[in-house]
């Protein structure tokens, strides 16, 4: 009985062409007669094919990487040298050379590029939503273009709520409907220059002015008109027109044509609403808004409407007028300078010799109590009522 | 089918002659040429170098055992063919490797038709041979000393007996040749075992 490996030895030899004449026909023989016999010789053949097959793929293996190293290599030495070699011709492609470096970047870009695209696009996003957004939230919290309010009071808006309010309730009522009563646009305060007629106030107050009112404490009106205004400085000069006006009598305060000092308590008086009101403080700089050497800045709190007004110091010297506010600052006011005023009226007595400024030259306040100085005051602090 | 084409073709016909030949410096010449091609192509796919230099060695093998086999129809130029190959093996690295389900592959038009070169019936061919070839190596690890050297010596280094007696220490080429055909019995136990039920 002969063994699986005696039939691989007969096999082999088989193949080998090693066998004689006669041992070869009984083996072909019984290859097709015994079917045990011809799967053994298949599996057999199978099997050393595979065994014969796996070598020759290590041997083309260990070429080609030869072959991969070998180009590594070759890369530096010139091309048209091998292409003399070498009987077939071919193209060559350029072929990049990287530095390691290089080399790292670009694989990391190629594989990371969906998710580095992805976070710069975030990022893209994330900055310019929160540039617009900071720019709208400014845009929306901005002070005014100068930064500084002027003070006069814009009174037709309530004025004509208010009159369209009793417009409706008449009509409802049954009643003819009144004609408007035209009311005036804005108010400020305006106060006294020279005993016969002539008056202050600031110029952003009588800015677009048509007709000019002037009321006082006593409900006395007058007409008034503008003789002058100083928009640089925010003065303007007014005139009484009516035939029947005589004097406001003797001024009690004079106008300081220095500077005052610093820390000085000032007040002023002025019509931010209906009655006349009071406000202190101090003189807390000798300049203005943005450094404005015009104006003195005051921490008295100011409303619209408290424009034109007086300032004046503790002797009842009048310092300045008063102008604007700064927005952004609390309790930052700024009130033209008394020696522009001054300065002013000296240019405007040149220039009309025929009209007389006699600015008054004693001061009756001096000494007295501040609730004696504004009862004296306050018969030459005016409503200045503004109609466009 | 312009002259290109028809020049390039020529020179292809010439090149895959000179492979069956057994020409080494054919194949290298033909490595050389389409390497810029491979690599970038895999560079571009989220692939390394070194991801490109296996993918390529694969894909050469392929064609390679083709042309010695005799039995490659190649119906496009060689660069097609390699592309096609090359591309069919790093999709399917991909897609193993890959997180991502879907993975789309970012294609250079000059390599356009590579859809109906054979190339994916090559690759499927060849991914079974490695799959023979595994387990092969597998049985011949678990065979054991001595047979597998001797077996390794005989088939796969194409030694002597003469000179595997010597190795081994046999007293003649007669004891050696027997202990050879019993470790094939051996081996071929395993190899079917193993290869038959995968």
């Amino acid at each position: 009985m002969q063994t699986e490996a005696d039939y691989y030895a007969l096999f082999e030899a088989y193949q080998r062409g090693e066998l004689a004449a006669g041992a070869r026909a009984s083996l072909e023989a019984r290859l097709g007669a015994e079917q045990r016999l011809s799967q053994l010789y298949a599996e057999y053949l199978d099997l050393t094919g595979t065994l014969a097959a796996y070598g020759e793929r290590r041997r083309t293996r260990q070429t080609i990487s030869h072959l991969h190293e070998a180009m590594l290599t070759a890369k530096a030495t010139p091309v048209f040298e091998e292409k003399a070699a070498g009987g077939l011709t071919y193209a060559v492609n350029p072929r990049l050379s990287l530095s390691r470096t290089e080399q790292k970047l670009r694989e990391f870009w190629s594989g990371h590029r969906a998710t580095v695209g992805v976070a710069a696009s975030v990022a893209v996003l994330a900055v310019f939503s929160t540039l617009t957004g900071l720019s709208l939230w400014h845009s929306a919290n901005a002070p005014t273009a100068s930064g500084v309010r002027e003070l006069r009071r814009e009174v037709a808006q309530i004025v004509r709520k208010q009159d369209a309010l009793t417009r409706k309730v008449a009509t409802q009522m049954g009643d003819v409907a009144t004609p408007a009563v035209r009311t005036n646009k804005f108010s400020g305060t305006g106060f006294a220059l020279t005993s016969d007629g002539y008056l202050v106030t600031s110029a952003h107050v009588i800015k677009g002015a048509d007709s000019l009112l002037i009321e006082g404490r006593d409900h006395q009106r007058y007409h008034a008109e503008t003789v002058f205004t100083d928009k640089k400085h925010d003065l303007a000069i007014l005139r009484i027109k009516d035939r029947d006006f005589k004097t406001f009598g003797k001024l009690p305060y004079t106008f300081k044509a220095g500077q005052a000092d610093l820390g000085e308590r000032v007040y002023t008086l002025g019509y931010p609403r209906e009655d006349v009101v009071y406000g202190e403080g101090a003189l807390s700089a000798r300049s203005g808004y943005d450094g404005d050497s015009a104006f003195y800045q005051v921490s008295i709190p100011l409303n619209p409407g408290n424009s034109g007004g007086p300032l004046l110091d503790a002797q009842g010297n009048l310092i300045g007028v008063v102008s604007s506010r700064q927005d952004d600052v609390l309790g930052a006011a700024f009130a033209t300078k008394s020696s522009y005023l001054v300065r002013l009226v000296d240019s405007l007595k040149n220039r009309q010799p025929d009209s007389d400024y006699r600015l008054p030259r004693f001061n009756q306040l001096i000494g007295a109590g501040r609730p004696q100085q504004i009862k004296r005051l306050q018969d030459f602090v005016f409503v200045v009522k503004v109609y466009e | 089918m312009n002259m290109d084409s028809t020049t390039a073709l020529a020179a292809d016909a010439q090149l895959i002659k000179a492979i069956q030949g057994g020409d080494e410096r054919a194949l290298s010449q033909l490595y050389r040429l389409h390497w810029p091609m491979v690599s970038h192509f895999v560079l571009q796919n989220s692939g390394s170098e070194d991801d490109a230099r296996d993918v390529y060695q694969e894909g050469v093998m392929v064609f390679y055992e083709k042309v010695r086999e005799g039995s490659l129809e190649l119906s496009c130029q060689i660069k097609t063919y390699l592309y096609a190959v090359c591309r069919r093996l790093w999709l399917k690295r991909l897609t193993s490797k890959s997180r991502l389900h879907g993975v789309r592959l970012l294609d250079e038009e000059e390599y356009g038709p590579y859809l109906n070169t054979g190339a994916e019936d090559d690759v499927q061919e060849a991914e079974e041979r490695d799959r023979r070839f595994a387990t092969m190596s597998e049985a011949l690890t678990h065979l054991g000393e001595p047979c597998r050297s001797l077996l390794e010596g005989f088939y796969l280094l194409d030694k002597s007996m003469l000179d595997l007696t010597a190795e081994h220490g046999y007293t003649n080429a007669d004891t050696a040749k027997t202990q050879k055909y019993k470790c094939l019995t051996r081996l071929k136990k395993l190899f079917f075992a193993s290869y038959k039920e995968a």
